[in-house]
C-alpha cells in the first residue's frame, strides 16, 4: 500500500501540471479577457495593411526584437530591429508605413505577448477575402511544459459555417473541415476564431 | 498577399519514428554528397519558346470534351490560370501552408524557358487524363484528379486549378526516399511527406523537367564544403541558375525554440546576390514573389544545405 501511495503522488503531481500547462485552459476565456486589446490590434493591423501590405512579429523569445515583413509591387523586403531602434522609424519612413501608428502598434502587441500579426488571401466563390491571423504567446502558457505553444486568432470579414463541436468549416462542403496553417480552428465567435499551435505563423 | 515559407520535413515530431528510419535508410543508401554532375543526355530535343508562342497555343487550343478527367477542374479558371502562368512566371504560388515550393522553383525556371512546352503539357493533361513531357509520361492517379481544384485556403492557389492540377501530379509521379512511407495521396496530403522533396529527388526532377546542364553540391543533412560560399553563388550566377536548398525554420522562424533540427526545408531561386562590408544582400524567388534579405556570410553557411545550378546547355559546350 506504501508503495503505491509512492507511485501516487508523483503520478498525480506530474498529472495536475499537465492539465494546468494543456491548451483547454486557453480558449475562448483568453479572447473575452483580453478582448478590447485584440481586437485593437487587429483594427489598427488591418487599416495600415490595406495601404501598404506587410506583416510583423516578434523573433525573439524576450519579445525585444521585431521583425518585419514590408510587400511591395515587386519584392518583400524582410528586416529585423530592436525594438525602439531609429532604423525601425525610417525604414517605415521609407516604404510610406505611417511611423507612429506602427510603433504604437508594435508596443501593443508587446504588451500583450503578441508573435505575429499577418493577412492571407483566400477565396469564396472567386471573390478575394482576407482573413487576419494574430498569434499570441500567453504567459499561462509559457509553462515548461507548454513553452512551445501559441495561441492563434483569426479574423474574418464575413460570419463563418461551424459543425455542431463548434469546429470551422469549408463553405463549399459543409461537412469539410477548414484548415488554416494545417490547425483545425474552433469558433469564438461566427468571425473570430482559435485554435493553440506550436508554430506562431 | 503574405508570402509564407513552407517546410518539408517540418512535422517531425508528428512523425518521428518515420522520420528516423528514413534517416537511417538515407544514411544506408547515400549518395549525394559532393559534387554530382547530373547531365541529361543530348539527344533530348526541347525547343526554347515564347510567352506569345505559348499564348497563341493556348487560345487556338481545341477544349472539346475535356472535363471528364478532372470533375473539379473549372475550365474558365484553368485557363485563366494557365494564360498567367505562360505571362506572368513570377506569380507561380505553391500554395500556403503546402510542400510544394521544390516542385514551384522548378516550375518557376521552366516557364521561363519553355512555356510552350508547359502550354502544351498542362493543355494535354486537362484534355487527356495524362501527357508526355520530354519523353515523360505523367498519368496521375484517380485520388489527384477528383482533388485537383479542390484545393483551399492555399491562397490564390484557391482559384487556380492549374497549379493544383500541375503540382499534385508532379508530386504524384515522383518519388523519393522522404515519401516512401506516405507514397499514395490523401486528403490534406499535400502537407505530409507524400510532397515531400530531398536534395536527390530535386536535383533528379530538375534534370527531367528542364533542359539544362545540372550541377550540384550539397546533401540532405551535411552542408557543402565551400570555403567561399558567396563567391562560389556569384560565380554559378554569371552562368546560369541557381537553386539553394535552405534551412528555412532559422530564417523564417516559426517559433521560438531555441534548438532547432539543423535540416534543410525549402527551395528558392536566387535571383541576385551581392556584399557590402560582410553583409550578402540576396533576392531570392520563392511562393510567387521576390524577397530581399541581408544576411552575414557565416549565416548564409549556416542555411545553405545545397547548391544546384543550372546551365544552358549551349552555354556549357561553348565554355
Amino acid at each position: 500500500m506504501k508503495t503505491n501511495k509512492n507511485i501516487l503522488l508523483p503520478v498525480l503531481f506530474i498529472a495536475v501540471m499537465l492539465y494546468s500547462c494543456s491548451p483547454k485552459n486557453i480558449s475562448t476565456k483568453y479572447y473575452y479577457q483580453n478582448e478590447k486589446v485584440l481586437d485593437s490590434i487587429e483594427e489598427s493591423y488591418k487599416e495600415i495593411n490595406s495601404s501598404t501590405p506587410f506583416d510583423v512579429g516578434f523573433t525573439s523569445k524576450d519579445f525585444k526584437i521585431v521583425s518585419l515583413g514590408i510587400l511591395t509591387d515587386s519584392l518583400k523586403y524582410i528586416y529585423e530591429f530592436k525594438v525602439g531602434e531609429d532604423r525601425l522609424a525610417d525604414t517605415l519612413k521609407k516604404f510610406g508605413l505611417p511611423v507612429k501608428p506602427v510603433i504604437e502598434l508594435v508596443m501593443q502587441m508587446q504588451s500583450i505577448r503578441c508573435t505575429w500579426i499577418s493577412s492571407y488571401d483566400y477565396y469564396t466563390d472567386e471573390k478575394k477575402q482576407e482573413l487576419i491571423f494574430m498569434s499570441i504567446k500567453p504567459v499561462a502558457l509559457n509553462a515548461p511544459l507548454s513553452y512551445k505553444k501559441y495561441y492563434i486568432l483569426t479574423y474574418f470579414q464575413q460570419p463563418q459555417y461551424f459543425d455542431n463541436n463548434g469546429l470551422l468549416l469549408e463553405r463549399r462542403k459543409l461537412k469539410r473541415l477548414r484548415k488554416i496553417n494545417g490547425e483545425i480552428f474552433k469558433r469564438i465567435n461566427d468571425k473570430v476564431c482559435y485554435t493553440v499551435s506550436t508554430t506562431y505563423r | 498577399m503574405v508570402f509564407k515559407p513552407h517546410t518539408h520535413i517540418a512535422n517531425v515530431k508528428k512523425h518521428y519514428k518515420k522520420f528516423w528510419l528514413i534517416v537511417g535508410l538515407f544514411l544506408i543508401t547515400c549518395s549525394c554528397v559532393g559534387n554530382h554532375s547530373l547531365y541529361a543526355p543530348f539527344n533530348l530535343k526541347v525547343h526554347k519558346s515564347t510567352a506569345k508562342e505559348a499564348l497563341e497555343y493556348i487560345n487556338h487550343f481545341d477544349f472539346s470534351g475535356s472535363n471528364t478527367f478532372w470533375p473539379n477542374v473549372n475550365q474558365h479558371l484553368f485557363l485563366k490560370n494557365i494564360k498567367k502562368n505562360v505571362t506572368h512566371p513570377i506569380s507561380m504560388y505553391p500554395g500556403e501552408g503546402t510542400y510544394f515550393c521544390a516542385y514551384s522553383a522548378l516550375s518557376y525556371l521552366l516557364l521561363q524557358e519553355d512555356p510552350l512546352g508547359y502550354a502544351k503539357f498542362i493543355t494535354s493533361l486537362y484534355k487527356d487524363g495524362k501527357a508526355t513531357f520530354r519523353d515523360v509520361l505523367y498519368e496521375p492517379s484517380g485520388a489527384i484528379k477528383r482533388e485537383a481544384g479542390l484545393l483551399k485556403y492555399r491562397g490564390i492557389m484557391d482559384i487556380q486549378p492549374a497549379d493544383q492540377m500541375w503540382f499534385l501530379t508532379l508530386a504524384d509521379h515522383f518519388k523519393g526516399y522522404l515519401n516512401i512511407f506516405n507514397r499514395k495521396y490523401d486528403l490534406g496530403d499535400e502537407s505530409t511527406f507524400w510532397a515531400s522533396v530531398n536534395y536527390a529527388k530535386f536535383n533528379r526532377m530538375g534534370k527531367k523537367l528542364l533542359d539544362y546542364k545540372i550541377e550540384s553540391k550539397g546533401s540532405d543533412f551535411l552542408r557543402p564544403r565551400i570555403k567561399n560560399l558567396y563567391g562560389y553563388i556569384t560565380e554559378k550566377l554569371k552562368n546560369g541558375k541557381v537553386v539553394l536548398y535552405i534551412n528555412n525554420r532559422i530564417v523564417h522562424k516559426k517559433n521560438h525554440v531555441k534548438i532547432k533540427l539543423a535540416v534543410p526545408t525549402h527551395f528558392i531561386v536566387i535571383e541576385k546576390i551581392s556584399k557590402v562590408n560582410d553583409v550578402i544582400t540576396l533576392v531570392y524567388w520563392d511562393n510567387g514573389g521576390r524577397t530581399l534579405i541581408q544576411l552575414s556570410p557565416a549565416f548564409l553557411k549556416r542555411i545553405v544545405y545545397g547548391i544546384t545550378s543550372f546551365v544552358n546547355q549551349q552555354d556549357y559546350e561553348n565554355k
